[in-house]
């Protein structure tokens, strides 16, 4: 991990209110893995307001270039500050932080489920996957059609697809909780990832406890640091011998879905 | 009062040849008490865990100091989440002193520190005297490799609604009392902003032997959401840091320090090189540097070298010069 100031390459549209940047960054494009966020500053460096960074799921890499993306949307004044900055400009984050999810895996094929923003970082491990030549299939449920113009990075992936919208303007209407066990014996020779809002999580522990399947859930918290220093990110986890906390920015953001509490 | 402070001065102008023209490398050392710091930056407890991640950034053995977090006799598994909320121009913490116990500190983590080449201020917890007694006990094998013990009389984080130890100083005398009795070396009494007795609290430290005060830790604090009804904070209250007690943490120093008790270890909100001056004008002897080590990950770094080129610009020889210095 280091701090780096790194030059945007372009920070577009990509939905209402979604925005993806391109940052110039050898540093991170070589040690990224599957996972791993950045940690940004949201704020002009001379500036203290908001005086905590933010942290972003590396979106995609492009290793010939040196570039990856992050993929956000904006909620507060951090993702504000993020959408007016222009190409050309710097951007002062830290990374890549988090621990790597493990090298997957036995089965070799991947099912990722996603819901809402929670498939940026499935989007990495969808491109790292597929570039080892693992087969890879999504699902992945949204309110609307806001990200829409995911499917077009899926398919020039090559990635199998089914998305489910709430409203029913993109894919199927209903929610992806609902067709998770629609193939019971597919989820069973893949290897499953994990992410969306808290709500989808606990359906899909749920669901996948009774038919015994695991899964690896990419979690996120509220943060510090982000470097594993303050204890701030913790999340609650079943262990051996009753529960334990553990930090998102240093022992996850991926975790055994099985074990997560959430209150 | 403001004798006292004067008096102070002039002795602090007796030792220090401030003003004099001088294009040498500034003198950053400073004592407190019986502790000598290379430099008077120390990074706080808990905000800088054991140093090692500080390390990826920088040589983190250029600091004066470095406080552990705070260790207990016992792991603690700390406060539910959420832990964290950001706060106009500060952040609310209730981790609720999580840690893996003073055993694991000395058996897996001291070593490390020691190869990072920074002083150890050793910060411990207990809940009562003989608690704190208990964890001193462990250190003792150890005491060569720490040139401090830390008392945290003061998270917010762990009794009900932000009490802490020294909120009596009474318990501050026994509690301090309890370490000295049992180890030789220097012990500095942490205290909070939270009550309103800072100045009995350290003439009870003082006289069961502390060696110093550092102070603030975390005023208490909360913050509400207002779509739910519901704290942001898992643990209801919580401590908060940054800039926005600054003003808080500086009046404290100032009022303590120019009783003239014990030497001051002046932290709260400091960001850069002229809030660390501030805190030394205000009669501070050396700083801690808590939450800017959650953002700005070089800070320590970054702070030591703006602090040496403002005394070279300003030739001013010595940074020791700037203790207690404030015009009334
Ligand atoms: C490990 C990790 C990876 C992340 N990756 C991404 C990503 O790839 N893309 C992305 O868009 N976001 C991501 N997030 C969330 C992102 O960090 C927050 O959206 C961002 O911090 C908001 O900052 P802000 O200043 O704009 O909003 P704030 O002013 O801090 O908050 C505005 C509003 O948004 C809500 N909010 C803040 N943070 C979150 C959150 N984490 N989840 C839900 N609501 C939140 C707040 O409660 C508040 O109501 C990630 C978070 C973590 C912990
Ligand atoms: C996340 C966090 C954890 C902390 N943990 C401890 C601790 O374990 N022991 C302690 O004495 N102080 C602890 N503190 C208090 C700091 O050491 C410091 O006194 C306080 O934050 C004020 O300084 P600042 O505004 O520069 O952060 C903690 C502060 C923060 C923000
Ligand atoms: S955010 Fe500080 S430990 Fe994770």
């Amino acid at each position: 991990m280091k701090i780096l100031n790194s030059e945007i390459l372009s920070n577009e549209r990509y939905g209402p209110d979604i925005y993806k940047m391109e940052i110039f960054a050898p540093h991170i494009v070589k040690n990224v893995g599957a996972g791993q966020f950045v940690n940004i500053r949201c704020c002009s460096p001379d500036k203290r307001d908001p005086l905590l960074r933010r942290p972003f799921s590396v979106f995609d890499v492009e290793k010939k270039f040196n570039v990856f993306s992050i993929l956000y949307r904006v909620r507060g004044k951090g993702t504000r500050y993020m959408s007016e900055l222009k190409k050309g400009d710097t951007v002062n984050m830290a990374g890549p932080l988090g621990k790597p999810v493990e090298p997957v895996s036995l089965k070799g094929n991947l099912l990722l489920i996603g819901g809402g923003m929670g498939i940026a970082p499935l989007n990495l491990i969808s491109r790292i996957a597929a570039d080892e030549g693992k087969k890879v299939s999504v699902l992945a449920g949204f309110k609307d059609s806001s990200l829409l113009m995911w499917e077009r990075d899926l398919m020039r992936m090559g990635v199998k697809y089914r998305m489910f919208s709430e409203d029913g303007s993109w894919g199927q209407q209903g929610l992806v909780c609902d067709h998770i066990l629609d193939e019971p014996k597919v989820l069973r020779d893949h290897d499953i990832f994990c992410c969306g809002p808290v709500e989808m999580l606990k359906v899909l522990q749920r669901e996948l406890e009774r038919e015994d399947i695991r899964a690896t859930a990419i979690l996120e918290e509220k943060m510090g640091c982000g470097i594993g220093v303050c204890n701030g990110c913790v999340v609650k986890v079943k262990k051996k011998d009753g529960i334990d906390y553990l930090r998102v920015c240093r022992e996850g953001p991926a975790f055994e879905l099985s074990e997560v509490i959430f209150d | 009062m403001t004798d006292r402070l004067f008096k102070w001065e002039k002795e602090n102008e007796k030792d220090v040849p401030g003003e004099e023209r001088s294009s040498r490398k500034p003198d950053m050392s400073v004592e407190i008490g019986r502790i000598g710091l290379k430099n008077p930056l120390v990074a706080c407890s808990g905000t800088f865990s054991h140093g090692e991640e500080h390390s990826n950034f920088y040589d983190i053995s250029v600091l004066g100091a470095v406080t552990t977090k705070s260790y207990s006799l016992k792991p603690r598994k700390g406060n539910p989440p959420p832990r964290i909320c950001e706060t106009p121009a500060g952040m609310l913490n209730s981790i609720g002193l999580q840690n893996d116990g003073i055993d694991v500190f000395i058996k897996s983590h001291l070593a490390q520190m020691k190869k990072d080449g920074a002083g150890i201020i050793l910060s411990i917890f207990g809940k009562d005297s003989e608690e704190f007694k208990k964890v001193a006990l462990r250190i003792l094998d150890v005491k060569a490799d720490i040139i401090a013990v830390e008392l945290n009389l003061s998270c917010p984080n762990v009794e009900k609604d932000g009490t802490s130890f020294c909120a009596f100083p009474e318990e501050v005398k026994k509690v301090v009392d309890a370490v000295v009795s049992m180890l030789d070396i220097p012990v500095i009494a942490k205290l909070s902003p939270n009550h309103d007795n800072i100045i009995q609290s350290a003439e009870a430290a003082k006289q069961a032997g502390a060696e110093a005060i550092s102070l603030i830790n975390t005023a208490v604090g909360m913050a509400v959401d207002v779509e739910t009804y519901r704290p942001l904070l898992g643990n209801i209250t919580g401590g908060l840091s940054g800039p926005a007690i600054k003003p808080i943490a500086l009046a404290k120093t100032y009022i303590l320090a120019r009783e003239n008790i014990l030497p001051v270890i002046g932290m709260g909100g400091i960001f850069d090189y002229r809030d660390v001056l501030e805190f030394m004008i205000a009669g501070a002897s050396a700083v801690g540097l808590g939450t800017v080590n959650l953002i700005e990950y070089d800070a320590g770094e970054k702070i030591l070298l703006d602090l040496e080129d403002y005394l070279v610009k300003k030739n001013i020889n010595n940074i020791r010069h700037f203790t207690g210095r404030i015009r009334i």
